[in-house]
């Protein structure tokens, strides 16, 4: 197998077909009334807005904008409006601002210079806002979380990864861009730099150390079980380089499971209980 | 025996692990036949209770005879009609081991079942965690022809099918629960083993999303030269009325003579590298 970026090429008709059709039909056999879903201004929670909106029309999806004053960027807010009219969803604003104040308040550990013990409670935050909404209105939390970002552990433990449903989590960053590109969401927002905002000036590729091209990559070929020499020579990169993100990778596997239950009886949950997921 | 019949490839999504929904379904996916003058009906893998079922597969799981099997036959005698249905069997001399069978009735009742011999266990496929593999293929000289049995995943191994028409079975029947991702090996491997066996391919694949996996329906019937005869809609459910033209197998046996130019002495080769590699 050769990694080119060839190997990221999809159908996306095909793709965004199958997506449209998995959202509706969740929606549908869980009785929702709707979606409820972040809408941060970037490309992830752009496409799953899209996706959500014409699987079951814009009117059931609302995409809510929940800024704080620290990493607030007037963009994201701009960005995110364009999207809702674009595909017709309907949109609200909250700022978190004086319920994360009310946490750093009240924590009597809280420590302001760790960011990032602080940005998770930003995440984590956005979380409850969103399943509020989710409860009070009969909907369910779509999430935006894509492959890149899951792979690398990129994420808040039951924060931003928090969902009901992701319709994307199949989907390499590079892919989950061209996709939009196909939905028509307007290329400048596609190629946008990603940030979780957890604070200010933050960028994916810098704090991941590479570029999400490569990533793209590299995570492609380990999801294919390549070796990392394979990868490193197909590549034409340092070992050391595939070897951080695979360990990063498999390092991270306890962000995406259920907490490991320790096994004392017949079945467990999350280890040998297995039931169909009824979503009705 | 007719030298034409006319089957129907009922590609239904089912409701998991509700029988009595699934059986209602059938019922009327087969007057819906009997009303097109067809012979057979053909329902997907597992559509008594859905595929992905997981652990509830031993509270679904019947005997058969069973229940589920003998409103099945009652259908088949009120009908007329000749049905094939996949669903967990359990075994009847144990408490908890299960086959995944294809179920074949007639209007005189029970034709016969096929165990599927190979249960994909990879990628998001967990078969052997739950099924004991048959170790039997399956042909049925009836009323309406040899039809053989297989199911899904068996589709992959050519020995399956090879040995169902050396056994005399002209039209294979290959009932599936085949995921979206894997559409365009089903759709080479459906031309490809009724084209080396000469024999009709009736392949009937569910559709529906169960637990986020997407089947991908695209039911059809192929010649014994490969060609699509009939095709169902991909992704939704569809009914198609097809006919198999059992005329057409001696031309395409003298075109394409796969099976005088057997060459047993290769299968003993087979057994033994198949054992040590």
């Amino acid at each position: 197998m050769k990694l080119t970026p060839t190997v990221l090429e999809l159908d996306l008709p095909e793709v965004e077909k199958r997506i449209r059709r998995f959202i509706k039909e969740y929606v549908e056999k869980a009785g929702a009334d709707g979606i409820v879903l972040g809408l941060s201004g970037g490309i992830d929670s752009g496409t799953v807005a899209a996706l959500s909106s014409l699987a079951i029309g814009g009117g059931r999806v609302i995409g809510l904008m929940l800024p704080e004053k620290e990493t607030y960027n007037s963009k994201d807010i701009d960005d995110a409006k364009c999207v809702a009219e674009k595909f017709g969803l309907k949109t609200q604003i909250c700022d978190i601002t004086p319920v994360l104040e009310s946490f750093y308040k009240t924590i009597p550990i809280f420590d302001q210079a760790d960011k990032l013990c602080k940005g998770n409670i930003k995440a984590r935050t956005r979380m409850i806002y969103l399943y509020y909404y989710a409860n009070k209105l009969n909907r369910i939390v779509c999430g935006s979380s894509d492959k890149s970002e899951t792979m690398m552990g990129y994420f808040t433990k039951w924060g931003d990864v928090a969902a009901d449903l992701s319709p994307i989590m199949d989907l390499y960053k590079t892919q989950v861009r061209k996709l939009a590109e196909h939905l028509g969401i307007p290329p400048e927002l596609a190629s946008k730099s990603s940030t979780p905002a957890l604070w200010p000036n933050q960028l994916a590729e810098t704090e991941l150390g590479i570029k999400y091209e490569t990533l793209d990559l590299i995570l492609y070929g380990l999801e294919r079980f390549m070796t990392t020499e394979e990868i490193a020579q197909q590549l034409s990169v340092e070992k050391a380089l595939i070897e951080k993100v695979k360990s990063r990778w498999l390092a991270t596997e306890h962000k995406r499971r259920m907490p490991l239950a320790a096994k004392i009886e017949y079945r467990t949950v999350g280890a040998d209980f297995r039931l169909p997921r009824h979503t009705y | 025996m007719k030298e034409k019949i006319k089957l129907a490839l009922a590609q239904i999504s089912s409701r998991r692990e509700n029988k009595k929904e699934n059986l209602q379904k059938i019922e009327e996916f087969t007057i819906k036949a009997k009303e097109q003058a067809a012979d057979l009906v053909i329902f997907p893998e597992l559509s008594l209770t859905g595929y992905v079922v997981h652990d509830q597969i031993y509270e679904l799981a019947e005997i058969i005879p069973g229940p589920s099997t003998k409103r099945i036959e009652d259908l088949a005698k009120k009908t007329g009609m000749h049905i094939i249905f996949g669903m967990p069997e359990l075994s009847e001399k144990t408490e908890a081991t299960i086959f995944n069978t294809a179920v074949f009735v007639g209007p005189n009742g029970f034709i016969g079942r096929y165990r599927k011999m190979y249960l994909p266990t990879h990628s998001v496929f967990e078969e052997k965690r739950y099924f004991r593999p048959g170790y039997q293929t399956a042909s049925f000289d009836t009323t309406l022809g040899n039809i053989g049995l297989c199911i899904c995943y068996d589709i992959f191994f050519p020995e399956v099918f090879r040995l169902t028409r050396l056994k005399g079975a002209e039209l294979i029947v290959c009932i599936s629960a085949s995921p979206a991702v894997r559409r365009s090996y089903f759709e080479i491997l459906t031309a490809a083993r009724a084209l080396e066996n000469t024999a009709f391919l009736a392949y009937v694949n569910l559709v529906g999303v169960e637990d986020g996996l997407q089947f991908w329906g695209g039911s059809r019937l192929v010649s014994p030269t490969g060609d699509i005869l009939a095709k169902a809609k991909y992704d939704e459910e569809d009914f198609v009325i097809c006919e198999v033209d059992y005329s057409n197998i001696r031309p395409a046996e003298t075109f394409i003579p796969t099976l005088r130019d057997l060459r047993p002495e290769l299968f003993d080769k087979l057994k033994k590298h198949a054992e040590l590699f």
